[in-house]
């Protein structure tokens, strides 16, 4: 037997329990070790038979580096599902243990990835995704890098293929080096990096000039992550011609960089820059955390994720996430459970970096910028109002920094079109008030406490809403008492949020 | 598997529970064995733990924690949960578990059942929270 030959699938911590995926692939191969080399048996297997020789050819292709050519020769003889479960499962191994997994099994995984493009296999688009999301952002180590270079290197090699069979992956692929690339340029003399930014350059252009429909589907953010790019001389170039030549991209419908605007970009892409282990995290964050009691909770995701400084840039991606592909049910919004405005708050503050904070508020707000009632959800657009208006009196300087980002943005996104939105922000705060989500503006244009330069820029922004700002001096207790002020730090804090 | 808040000092080492780690305190040593103080709850109550040789630096806090065969009794004067000889402790998961941290279990003064003197039973809460781990604020 070959036993010995087996590596192990991942690293197991003394203490640390077994885990099921790995326990149930093991036992599989162990048990079916007998039949996955030559000659292989004829028998069709029963349901359950093929799901464990799905299961055990799996794991010998990842453990078992010298055989896995003849695991692979055995699954393409015995698929009948168009390696459905076999993709699923590797799907799933990637999503659950790809941090475990020792360094010959990452290698097998890239690997049979080709392997199931190749072949068309139903779900590779899926697991293509679940690799990307992987790759950790503001991590520069060599794992994740190797991580980054091998993706990049797949989407490039197998363009054709991925082009044919799945088109859309190619606009994930996109998304994410996009991201990439602007943490990328931040590092220097690393040769590694230098070559591997070439490659992602290399790539994105690509989709830009050769698919431009498929930058389409993306939607807005794409513009966002473009921005962030346009010192590379590849970048300002299409850039340029975004917005001075549309139709540079041959792509019919395609005229005004406005239409991409008012694409509200789909939550899909903003999963991928989030790893499967800290969208576990905010979600049951948001889900079953009370507000006052995520302290030690906020303390154990800062220590995990934000180990080194550099990783701070991630939390540009989870404000995006929260607003976006994080909607919680009425029964969540109207309990103690903790907010996304409050996380949002918290996140904003730990970040250290000025160029962070700012892509962190653009984050906050990217939305808001060229609303529509008829294409875009309210859901995206509340945490920013609910931090605004949570953070008086307690935090002013919150609510002071994100107002004044959002003039500033008005007036300076996009000069060409300051007219919309300015047009699209007033609808913003129209739809949240109508919508209940704060009452009135009241709790912003009549606090004592706030600039009168942001007032008057709000009333101004806003004369059917805000009728007057209050003339007569009141005391404050009684102007901001339209949202109860928020103790963020005491175990009792916290209000019912108005149900939508 | 029992809840935390259902725990009561005994000589015996059958507590099976599953819990998450709060915070940990300095290791100093006991002897030859490395030794050190935990906060640990589950959505029911808040408990210390003594971690012992190995296990002090095993777990972080944050980890999910399921225990086989531990003992809750007095070691050294300090009321603690622990796996003692006959247990193990395994690190099941992170984060995702919701907990309390009153009652604390170790915060109580437990005296003899009046009509059954081999059993504990509670007299008085000494503190609703640990004294040595307080709540963050």
């Amino acid at each position: 037997m070959d036993l010995h030959m087996a590596s192990k699938l991942i690293y197991t911590a003394t203490y640390e329990a077994e885990n099921p995926i790995e326990v149930s692939l093991r036992e599989a191969f162990h048990l079916l070790e007998p039949q996955l080399r030559p000659p292989f048996s004829l028998k069709v297997p029963t349901q359950p038979e093929y799901l464990n020789l799905n299961r055990a050819i799996l794991f010998g292709i990842l453990c078992e580096l010298h055989f896995a050519k003849v695991h692979i020769k055995h699954l393409h003889g015995i698929v009948t599902d168009g390696y459905t479960f076999f993709t699923s499962l590797l799907t799933k191994v990637v999503n659950e243990l790809y941090s475990k997994l020792v360094d010959s099994a990452k290698i097998q995984l890239i690997w049979i990835t080709k392997e199931l493009i190749h072949v068309a296999a139903v779900g590779f688009d899926a697991l293509l995704v679940a690799l990307l999301r992987q790759i950790v952002g503001g991590d520069f180590s060599e794992g994740n890098l190797w991580l980054c270079q091998e993706l990049v290197s797949l989407f490039l090699f197998e363009w054709d293929c991925l082009l044919e069979e799945e088109p859309l992956v190619l606009a994930s692929a996109l998304y994410l080096f996009l991201r990439l690339l602007a943490d990328h340029y931040r590092i220097s003399g690393n040769s590694k990096i230098e070559a591997l930014k070439l490659m992602e350059i290399n790539l994105c252009v690509r989709v830009f000039r050769e698919q431009f429909h498929l930058c389409l589907k993306i939607g807005r953010d794409l513009i966002r992550l473009l921005q962030d790019l346009v010192h590379i001389p590849e970048f300002r170039v299409i850039w340029k011609d975004l917005v001075l030549k549309p139709t540079e991209f041959r792509t019919n419908g395609f005229v005004d960089i406005l239409q991409l605007y008012q694409k509200r970009t789909s939550s899909r892409y903003l999963l991928l820059r989030i790893t499967p282990e800290m969208e576990k995290q905010l979600r049951f964050l948001l889900t079953h955390v009370k507000l006052g009691s995520q302290k030690r909770y906020q303390v154990w995701f800062m220590r995990k994720i934000f180990c080194v400084p550099e990783r701070e840039t991630l939390v540009i991606d989870i404000v995006r996430f929260l607003c976006c592909a994080h909607h919680p049910p009425n029964e969540i919004i109207q309990s103690d459970v903790i907010q996304r405005w409050a996380v949002i708050g918290w996140l904003l503050k730990s970040c250290k970096k000025n160029y962070v904070q700012a892509n962190v508020k653009l984050a906050l707000f990217y939305d808001w910028l060229f609303f529509d009632e008829r294409v875009d959800n309210i859901m995206n657009i509340e945490p920013a109002i609910l931090l605004m208006a949570n953070s008086i009196p307690r935090y002013l300087d919150m609510t002071h920094t994100l107002l004044d980002f959002l003039f500033l943005l008005m007036d300076n996104y996009d000069v060409e079109r300051k007219g919309l939105v300015i047009q699209c922000v007033s609808s913003a705060f129209g739809v949240l008030i109508r919508k209940g989500v704060i009452h009135s503006l009241d709790v912003l244009t009549h606090c004592d406490m706030l600039s009168p330069c942001l007032k008057e820029s709000l009333g101004k922004l806003l004369p059917d809403l805000q009728l007057s700002v209050s003339k007569v001096l009141q005391p404050t207790h009684l102007l901001c008492h339209t949202v109860q002020p928020l103790d963020l730090g005491s175990p009792t804090g916290g209000e019912s949020q108005t149900p939508l | 598997m029992i809840s935390l808040k259902d725990i009561v000092p005994a000589a015996q080492n059958n507590i099976n529970t599953q819990f998450i780690l709060l915070d940990k305190g300095k290791i100093s040593l006991d002897g030859q064995h490395k030794t050190c103080l935990a906060l640990v709850a589950d959505e029911t109550a808040g408990v210390h733990f003594q971690l012992w040789g190995d296990e002090c630096d095993a777990f972080e806090p944050g980890d999910i924690v399921r225990l086989v065969n531990g003992i809750f009794s007095y070691n050294r004067n300090n009321l603690v949960l622990r796996a003692g000889k006959r247990g193990k402790m395994e690190k099941v998961g992170e984060f995702t578990l919701v907990f309390v941290e009153t009652p604390n279990m170790s915060e109580i003064r437990w005296v003899p059942d009046p009509n059954n003197p081999k059993i504990y039973v509670q007299e008085a809460v000494i503190s609703p929270y640990s004294r040595i781990f307080p709540p963050m604020q």
